[in-house]
């Protein structure tokens, strides 16, 4: 019933002459609802772990499963399907086109679902509502806080319904306050609309605070998990 | 996503840099305007010279027959003359199937006897054979499909008319002028009534040749508005056939050498026409009397002026007599060294003949009897062909030359559409980040690609156009009014739709070429790099 698992995982990269092993051999699994933060050091894999279950990257042998379903076997279109319906991803730098209002961003995610011009304004403003920014939605993120840019990303990464929300080091850029407020909103959705979080982090407050499960990495392996 | 939807974006992507998208359009357009305008004068011309030769068109049934003359029966004869053993060829069968006297030596002066060849050599195939004369024109006109076969008989000599002197070049027609088209509409007056009788028609020039307003231009300096692109007529058509009626019934004289004692009184066992009266004039100085002939002519019909290329001998001719008259006095104009022609090679007739067929499929096949017959037949088909094909070599360079400057432009879109990526890698990796495909990402290029392209090109085409605008009103104005006032206005430059939307096509398609590298890497893009990069 794992809604993510990673089996046997490696990632390796190569760099110039030598080769680099960001992820060695992992196997882990995550269960719906869960709230799970991989917490480590630069450098410790976790970022890289994330962006497999995000499907923006493929192992170079293992397999990573959704719903007991191995993404291997999956085309580049496929793929892009899985990131725009399955799961949805926030980031450190908000990631937010500049040229675009907040309604305009949110938006894309749905005109990539093929949703039209009438259905997307609509379903725009309603998740907009949803992370407390409709009063927001004509302004530009250079226009906005931090913590509101995170927020529409959140608004955009939810727009088609995934049952997982990857976090990559959201409140990176945030002060405390907002960091609060966005994983706050985070859980929110967690419990209220039974989504499954991954977040990657290196702020252990935070993760104690919120998450259901601490796992930490470590030169690509996994050293606790609790 | 939805094509509209990417149209959207694609457009929003380049009204994100107004500046750089206008000057990449800009290229295009250059392109474009360049391929259109000169295509467009190679068109131009082309029209001109074939609308010109198409105006009339009853050249598509026209053949023109051209049989043997001097120069040609010596080649036969292989240089022997009638009066060293080469024949003559008035033998030729009229089934075509003898060939024309090989080098037979045994033969003297006009034997009656054809010579029998074994039937497969034919020697000189581009050489008529035959001589065109009564008899022959007789066969031709026998064919099936001709409704005429015409001889063209014409002589140049000074005439006297509204007691003005002019060398006029004068043609022979016969009274019964149905079908030929230059007789279909007459100003005023009517055909001849006879062969042979002593009356003339004449055209509009003639009547503007001998007009005081004619001496006046020319005193004046004015070109003469002559050509096929000279003005038309200004008069109401009303007007010239007042004028045209005016001169039925008057008189004009043909002024012509002393007919020769020698002179043949029988062409080919024919015996001449009698001899038409001759009536001396008494003129102011008795001494011109002596030295040469005058012949009084009534004018009987005014034709109009033929517009454009005057194709054929008729329509060149400013008067006409009839048929008879014009052999007549063909013959009797022969000057010394014709003389001579005839008595080395016998006589060769009518150079030319006219020969009308029913329709234009009939065309082809007359044309090839005729040949076979011994002659050389010519219609505008042929050169119509030629022409066509010159020009579209023509026009192919033309717009190759063009398509340089749209080549370049094509470097120009690719440019843009590189900087514009590297410029976009991020955001190119967050699309792909939320859910966007490669194949979505590398669509949204091609169509901004093809919006510059489709822009660039529709513009082109007005800018084009309105090159053309300019270039022919400067063409009008300062070239053609200097070199004869007189010509009308002329379309130098045509764009017919094929061009224009070719040349839309064409920029729309160079542009998807030139974005075909950029989009690919575009959809490269790794959205991990991509999210990295500042």
């Amino acid at each position: 019933m794992a809604i993510l698992e990673a089996r046997n995982v490696t990632r390796e990269y190569r760099m110039s002459a030598e080769t680099v092993q960001a992820l060695s051999n992992i196997s882990l699994t995550i269960e719906r609802k869960e709230f799970v933060a991989l917490l480590g050091s630069s450098g410790s894999g976790k970022s890289t772990l994330l962006n497999l279950f995000g499907g923006l990257d493929r192992p170079t042998s293992g397999e990573i499963l959704f719903d007991e379903q191995s993404l291997e076997p999956l085309s580049s279109w496929e793929m892009s399907r899985y990131r725009l319906q399955r799961v949805g991803m926030i980031f450190q730098s908000f990631n937010l086109i500049p040229t675009m209002t907040a309604r305009e961003n949110v938006s894309l995610a749905l005109a990539f679902a093929g949703l039209s011009k009438s259905e997307r304004r609509k379903r725009s403003l309603e998740l907009l509502e949803r992370v407390g920014l409709s009063h927001r939605a004509g302004h530009r993120p250079s226009e906005l806080s931090g913590g509101e840019q995170q927020r529409v990303a959140i608004a955009r990464a939810i727009a088609n319904e995934p049952r997982v929300l990857l976090a990559d080091e959201p409140t990176g850029n945030l002060d405390s306050n907002r960091a609060a407020e966005v994983i706050g909103l985070l859980n929110d959705m967690r419990e209220r609309d039974d989504k499954t979080v991954v977040m990657v982090t290196h702020d252990q407050e935070l993760a104690k605070n919120y998450a259901t499960r601490v796992i930490r990495l470590k030169d690509g392996k996994i050293v606790s998990n609790q | 996503m939805n094509f509209l939807d990417i149209i959207a974006l694609a457009w929003r992507n380049l009204r994100q840099s107004k500046l750089r998208t206008a000057l990449t359009v800009i290229g295009v357009i250059v392109g474009v305007a360049a391929i259109v305008t000169l295509v467009s004068l190679g068109l131009g011309l082309q029209q001109n010279i074939l609308g010109q030769a198409l105006s009339k068109l009853d050249v598509f049934t026209l053949i023109s027959v051209r049989g043997a003359n001097v120069d040609a029966l010596l080649e036969l004869n292989e240089g022997r003359t009638l009066l060293d053993g080469g024949e003559g060829v008035n033998k030729e069968k009229a089934n075509g199937a003898g060939d024309a006297a090989g080098a037979n030596g045994n033969e003297s002066g006009n034997s009656n006897e054809g010579t029998q060849n074994d039937g497969n050599q034919k020697p000189f195939p581009r050489l008529p054979r035959r001589v065109l004369n009564d008899e022959t024109i007789a066969e031709i006109q026998k064919l099936k499909g001709v409704k005429y076969a015409l001889p063209m008989v014409s002589f140049g000599t000074f005439v006297r008319f509204n007691d003005r002197v002019k060398y006029i070049w004068i043609g022979g027609a016969p009274a019964h002028v149905e079908d030929i088209s230059r007789f279909n509409v007459f100003l005023a007056g009517h055909p001849f009534s006879s062969d042979d009788a002593r009356e003339v028609i004449i055209d509009e020039d003639f009547l503007a040749l001998f007009s005081a307003k004619w001496y006046q231009d020319r005193r004046a300096g004015k070109p003469r508005n002559d050509g096929p692109w000279r003005k038309g007529p200004t008069k109401s058509e009303a007007e010239r056939a007042a004028d045209a009626q005016q001169v039925i019934g008057k008189d004009l004289v043909l002024l012509t050498p002393h007919s020769n004692e020698d002179a043949p009184t029988s062409i080919f066992g024919i015996p001449i026409l009698a001899q038409p009266e001759t009536e001396i004039e008494p003129g102011p100085d008795a001494e011109n009397d002596r030295r040469f002939e005058q012949h009084r002519f009534r004018i009987v019909g005014v034709l109009p002026s033929e517009e454009g290329f005057r194709v054929t001998p008729l329509a060149n001719a400013r008067m006409i007599v009839p048929l008879e008259v014009a052999k007549h006095f063909q013959q009797t104009n022969r000057n010394p060294i014709e003389r001579i022609g005839e008595a080395l090679a016998g006589d060769t007739g009518y150079q030319l003949a006219e020969v009308r067929v029913s329709t234009p499929m009939q065309v082809k096949p007359t044309m090839d009897q005729i040949d076979k017959m011994g002659f050389r037949t010519f219609s505008i088909n042929n050169q119509l062909e030629e022409i066509n094909r010159i020009f579209l070599i023509v026009n192919s360079t033309l717009a190759l030359i063009g398509g340089i400057a749209l080549l370049v432009a094509t470097f120009g879109i690719s440019n843009t559409m590189i900087m514009s990526i590297r410029e976009r890698t991020r955001e190119i990796g967050i699309m792909k980040a939320i859910g966007g495909s490669d194949g979505e990402i590398m669509r949204i290029f091609f169509v901004e690609a093809s919006l510059i392209g489709l822009t660039g090109g529709t513009l082109g085409v007005i800018g084009g156009w309105a090159i053309d605008r300019v270039a022919n009103r400067m063409a009008n104005q300062w070239i053609i009014k200097q070199a004869a006032q007189t010509i009308r206005h002329i379309e130098f430059f045509s764009i017919p739709w094929y061009l224009a939307g070719g040349a839309i096509l064409f920029a729309l398609l160079v542009s998807l070429v030139a974005a075909i590298y950029p989009a690919l890497s575009a959809a490269r893009v790794d959205p991990i790099k991509a999210l990295r990069y500042e």
